[in-house]
């Protein structure tokens, strides 16, 4: 037991956190502690501009932390964060690819292993194979060759999930990831996610939709303001109310 | 080198000088084009030329002054638009209008002074009175410009695709960003030359624009962008000193008729009329 009272397989440990962008004059996230165990399915929810994207850059190290200190999976957020960064899987929101932009599907879910990768390494059989692996279980592995600006929105939301599945994340962040998805999306990627959360992966979703949730315990994080004003774990039924009842 | 091919002395180094600087521009305009940062090319073709007249006013070697004033503007480019809190789009129309007025500044001063300098050559390329050592390092940069994609093309690739979905992979985004600069600041200082500060903008960015009108991946446009630029830039050289035409401009046109061409010919904005 440590700050908190986390057991040893917490993945992510913030510490009275404060993060600020480049530039601006207050912190986005104020005095934020909190702790995920590993498998643990987490919801963030919260009004816009709560700062639930920023906490998911903060954990990932893409945002400086100002004061506080954050520990994930196992290392200390230091510096430009690369390293945790090739541990964690991060689902931006937002994007949109050209269709001139010249990157094919496999091409794109490669680029997940590049980080573990390091510079001057080649991918090897091993990466390729996971790039197949996570191909398949997004079911867009006929679409291997077509250029990802090709795609719809949907698809190419499962070609940026399966990027993430590619480098085999041990904490999966995930900015709205069931949007642009139609039904049969949805269940399939609900299904997927629940499954990692079963193989010991950390899932952390970031949602204003709380149907196909797993039949499992879900923590949920409420934010307002930068602040963290609910942290606990429900049933999945129970994740509306207490998304709503905590954000009035 | 090509000697064996070309008896003709001067239309031989012409044709090396622009086969070796088309080669080196176009691998770099699949970065540029693809990234997005055409304004950069732009912006660091008028430092290299306002570098250059810099050093000729100062009687110093004018290809290390436009290395080194292109590399100033690398150097500068991310910082100012970061800590001065300006748009990169705004920090590189500053830079551009500081370097421009820079160039015209000592090249009006020198004439003014009766220093009997001719910007023709800076601003629109000379290709006929070249230094063999000066063909000997655009071989040398053409070289390294590829070495260099090919050592780093997994992380110039992911870069290229998303910077952020790059960075949120782990991949060192900012260090690979930085060497892509100053290899563009290198390239366009040695090229300025031949082709000409004023022209140098369509070497960095219309090989590019052609070959994403038939490549559907980002390994075909960086082997088929090159074969364009030089394919264009040898038969440039080589009719424009047949018929007595400025090479430079003559080269320019004939990119930009291909460049239309191709926007026609684009088997990627063809829509297909097939019913199955």
């Amino acid at each position: 037991m440590s700050i908190h009272g986390q057991k040893d397989n917490a993945v992510v440990v913030l510490d009275h956190v404060f993060t600020a962008y480049e530039g601006a004059e207050h912190p986005t996230i104020r005095d934020l502690s909190l702790t995920i165990k590993q498998g643990e399915y987490v919801i963030i929810g919260g009004p816009n501009g709560a700062g639930k994207t920023t906490l998911l850059e903060t954990i990932n190290g893409m945002l400086p932390i100002t004061h506080g200190k954050a520990t994930i999976c196992g290392m200390a957020l230091a510096g430009d964060g690369v390293h945790v960064r090739q541990k964690v899987g991060y689902l931006i929101q937002n994007f949109a690819f050209s269709p001139l932009t010249p990157f094919t599907v496999r091409d794109v879910v490669m680029m997940g292993r590049y980080g573990g990768l390091g510079l001057f390494t080649r991918p090897g059989d091993a990466d390729y194979r996971a790039a197949e692996e996570a191909m398949k279980s997004l079911g867009v592995e006929d679409m291997a060759d077509i250029p990802i600006g090709q795609l719809s929105g949907g698809q190419q939301q499962k070609v940026l999930i399966a990027h993430n599945l590619a480098k085999n994340p041990r904490v999966l962040l995930l900015d709205e990831p069931f949007s642009n998805l139609d039904l049969f999306a949805r269940e399939r990627i609900s299904h997927l996610l629940e499954s990692l959360a079963k193989k010991g992966v950390t899932i952390i979703i970031v949602s204003h939709a709380f149907d196909d949730l797993p039949d499992r315990p879900i923590h949920i994080l409420v934010m307002k303001n930068g602040t963290l004003i609910h942290d606990t774990t429900c049933a999945p039924g129970d994740v509306e109310a207490q998304v709503r009842k905590s954000s009035a | 080198m090509l000697e064996f091919l070309i008896q003709n002395n001067i239309v031989c180094h012409a044709v090396e000088a622009m086969l070796f600087a088309s080669i080196a521009c176009s691998v770099l305009a699949v970065v540029i084009t693809q990234i997005n940062i055409s304004s950069i090319g732009f912006t660091m073709a008028h430092a290299a030329f306002a570098g250059a007249a810099v050093g000729i006013f100062f009687s110093i070697n004018a290809t290390l002054a436009a290395i080194l004033a292109g590399l100033i503007v690398a150097v500068l480019l991310g910082p100012l638009s970061e800590r001065a809190k300006i748009s990169p789009d705004t920090a590189l129309g500053v830079m551009f209008g500081m370097t421009m007025a820079i160039a015209i500044f000592f090249i009006a001063y020198m004439q003014s002074l009766g220093r009997g300098f001719d910007a023709s050559g800076l601003m629109f390329g000379d290709v006929v009175s070249l230094f063999r050592e000066e063909i000997y390092g655009l071989a040398v940069i053409s070289i390294v410009t590829i070495l260099f994609i090919i050592i780093f093309y997994k992380e110039i690739t992911a870069i290229i695709f998303n910077q952020k979905i790059a960075e949120a992979a782990g991949i060192r985004v900012r260090p690979v960003y930085y060497a892509m600069l100053f290899m563009i600041a290198l390239t366009v200082a040695l090229c300025i030359n031949i082709i000409g500060g004023l022209l140098l903008y369509v070497w960095l960015v219309t090989p590019a624009a052609i070959a994403v009108q038939f490549c559907n991946s980002i390994k075909q446009m960086f082997i088929v962008a090159p074969i364009i630029g030089a394919i264009v830039s040898v038969s440039g050289a080589l009719t424009g000193l047949e018929y007595g035409l400025p090479v430079s401009p003559l080269t320019a046109v004939l990119f930009s008729i291909l460049f239309a061409a191709a926007i026609i010919l684009s088997p990627r904005r063809r829509i297909s009329m097939r019913k199955e």
